[in-house]
């Protein structure tokens, strides 16, 4: 479903966020990526809706190529939902507009239509009553579940995952991967970058190593955990597993 | 023991004084307006002044009006100029904005009004008021000052809620328009207050050209009765009278936004 081949990026001339990654994501696989910060997971997960623009090889999904200039960026970014690490939701807008918006403006949506939509992502991610609240009034985890819900009304065929919950209260940590669970187990089809290692396990379907912007290592989440090939793997896993 | 309760609850409030936030300046502007007010009610001279000068006014709000108006339209539109990906729109906005910061406004004003758009309107042929002229002028220097409030303003926007937006799969346009500028909306309406204030003290400058506005009409009262005190005094009051009402009006729009923002900054609070 998604294809990266030989992908590089480089910021101002010379700083190396990813070299040479090449990375096949299959119709409903979860992969994690994780690795040490500034190891380039994020900036993959960002040129895969073209963020970032690679500066070097090639994204494509569903065959559409990302790279090429007269690819309709817009209507791409419509079925790749993005989930961040500060939630960026709209602060001026109510829960309930926040997740209207593009479904009106991009989908073009009825306003009763995309108002069901809404109440349907609302209930999926547990904070139905939160319709009318201003993003300032939730919690931070409830703040992350809209957001999960926002991306979600567009209907999308793969959820990219940013640190989703790595600027949360440890106490918020749960709601959200208990969200991020269930939409694994209905097949979603998912990229997340994360530090939770429990989530990996209990969700992934691969994982990614990644280190100094390459990919060091990929397979099932137990096998990498417990008997990792490369030595800088076992390095990084000893040190942040208790 | 009384004594001593007193003093710790001294200590420990932070609570002013009413006498400590009580706003004596308003009391003391509204004191001059008065005895202002009173001489020219009561004294004939001022009198006659008042009666010469006040026509202007209309004059004055107008031009004040539809200056704001335009140099609004110009600003936003040089103000995203500035921020536009296209070379050319950003460096034409950019040179705009660089040319007219660097001239005060008085040369500015003999220059476009007297040399610039009769060019233009030789060249065009269309034919404007030296009313209109010195106000499209005006709206020109302006919309330059408020092209920098609007690109600050759009430029205070975090870069994460663009980014929430382009990755929803709104357009450029639709991110700007429904998710930066109604944000960028609470930075701008300040200091776009403080040029409305501003270019209403400016339309002055109009009597350059003649133009009948208040100040050119206290100039000609005061050359003809030889009544300088009378004249300027009486000019003095009616844009006090504009300028203070206009602020105060500002002042409780700003205060409105600020309480906003305020609930905003507060963070996330638990519902």
């Amino acid at each position: 479903m998604i294809s990266i081949k030989n992908l590089s990026k480089t910021f101002n001339k010379n700083i190396h966020a990813v070299q040479n990654v090449d990375l096949e994501i299959a119709e409903g696989e979860v992969v994690v990526i994780v690795g040490p910060s500034g190891s380039g997971k994020s900036t993959v997960l960002r040129c895969i809706n073209r963020l970032e623009i690679p500066t070097e090889g090639s994204i494509a999904i569903d065959g559409v190529e990302l790279t090429d200039p007269e690819c309709d960026i817009d209507t791409i970014r419509a079925e790749v939902g993005m989930v961040f690490q500060q939630f960026n939701l709209f602060p001026h807008l109510t829960v309930m507009e926040n997740i209207c918006l593009a479904q009106r403006k991009v989908r073009g949506r009825s306003k009763s239509e995309a108002n069901e939509m809404t109440m349907k992502q609302l209930l999926r991610v547990g904070i139905p009553d939160k319709a009318d609240s201003y993003p300032r009034q939730l919690s931070g985890g409830q703040q992350q579940r809209v957001a999960i819900a926002r991306s979600l009304a567009m209907e999308p065929k793969i959820m990219l995952f940013d640190e989703p919950t790595s600027a949360l209260d440890p106490e918020m940590v749960k709601e959200v991967l208990d969200v991020m669970l269930e939409l694994a187990s209905e097949g979603m089809t998912m990229a997340v970058v994360t530090h939770e290692m429990g989530f990996a396990k209990a969700a992934g379907d691969r994982l990614v190593f990644m280190d100094e912007g390459m990919v060091v290592e990929i397979g099932p989440p137990n096998q990498v955990f417990e008997s990792p090939k490369e030595q800088r793997t076992k390095d990084f896993f000893d040190k942040i597993l208790y | 023991m009384s004594r001593h309760e007193r003093s710790d609850k001294k200590s420990l409030s932070d609570k002013p004084k009413w006498w400590d936030t009580f706003p004596w300046w308003g009391i003391a502007i509204v004191a001059i307006l008065s005895w202002m007010g009173y001489q020219i009610l009561t004294k004939d001279s001022y009198d006659l002044a008042w009666d010469r000068v006040i026509p202007g006014i209309s004059i004055t709000i107008t031009a004040t009006l539809q200056a704001f108006a335009m140099a609004l339209a110009l600003g936003l539109l040089a103000g995203m100029g500035q921020l536009s990906k296209n070379v050319i729109s950003r460096n034409l906005a950019r040179t705009y904005v660089e040319f007219i910061r660097g001239i005060p406004i008085l040369p500015l004003i003999f220059t476009v009004a007297l040399v610039l758009l009769p060019q233009l309107q030789n060249a065009f042929g269309f034919k404007l008021s030296f009313q209109m002229r010195a106000t499209v002028t005006l709206a020109f220097i302006y919309g330059a000052y408020m092209a920098e409030i609007f690109r600050g303003g759009i430029q205070s926007i975090a870069i994460g809620q663009v980014e929430a937006g382009r990755s929803l799969g709104l357009s450029r346009r639709q991110t700007m328009n429904s998710i930066v500028l109604p944000q960028a909306m609470r930075a701008i309406i300040p200091p776009l207050g403080n040029d409305f204030i501003a270019i209403l003290k400016d339309t002055s400058l109009l009597s350059v050209l003649g133009v009948l506005e208040v100040t050119q009409r206290a100039r000609q009262f005061s050359a003809s009765t030889f009544k300088f005190r009378e004249g300027y005094f009486v000019l003095a009051f009616i844009y006090l009278i504009l300028t203070l009402g206009l602020s105060l009006l500002l002042g409780v729009l700003e205060r409105r936004m600020t309480r906003d923002d305020r609930n905003v900054r507060s963070g996330r609070g638990i519902d």
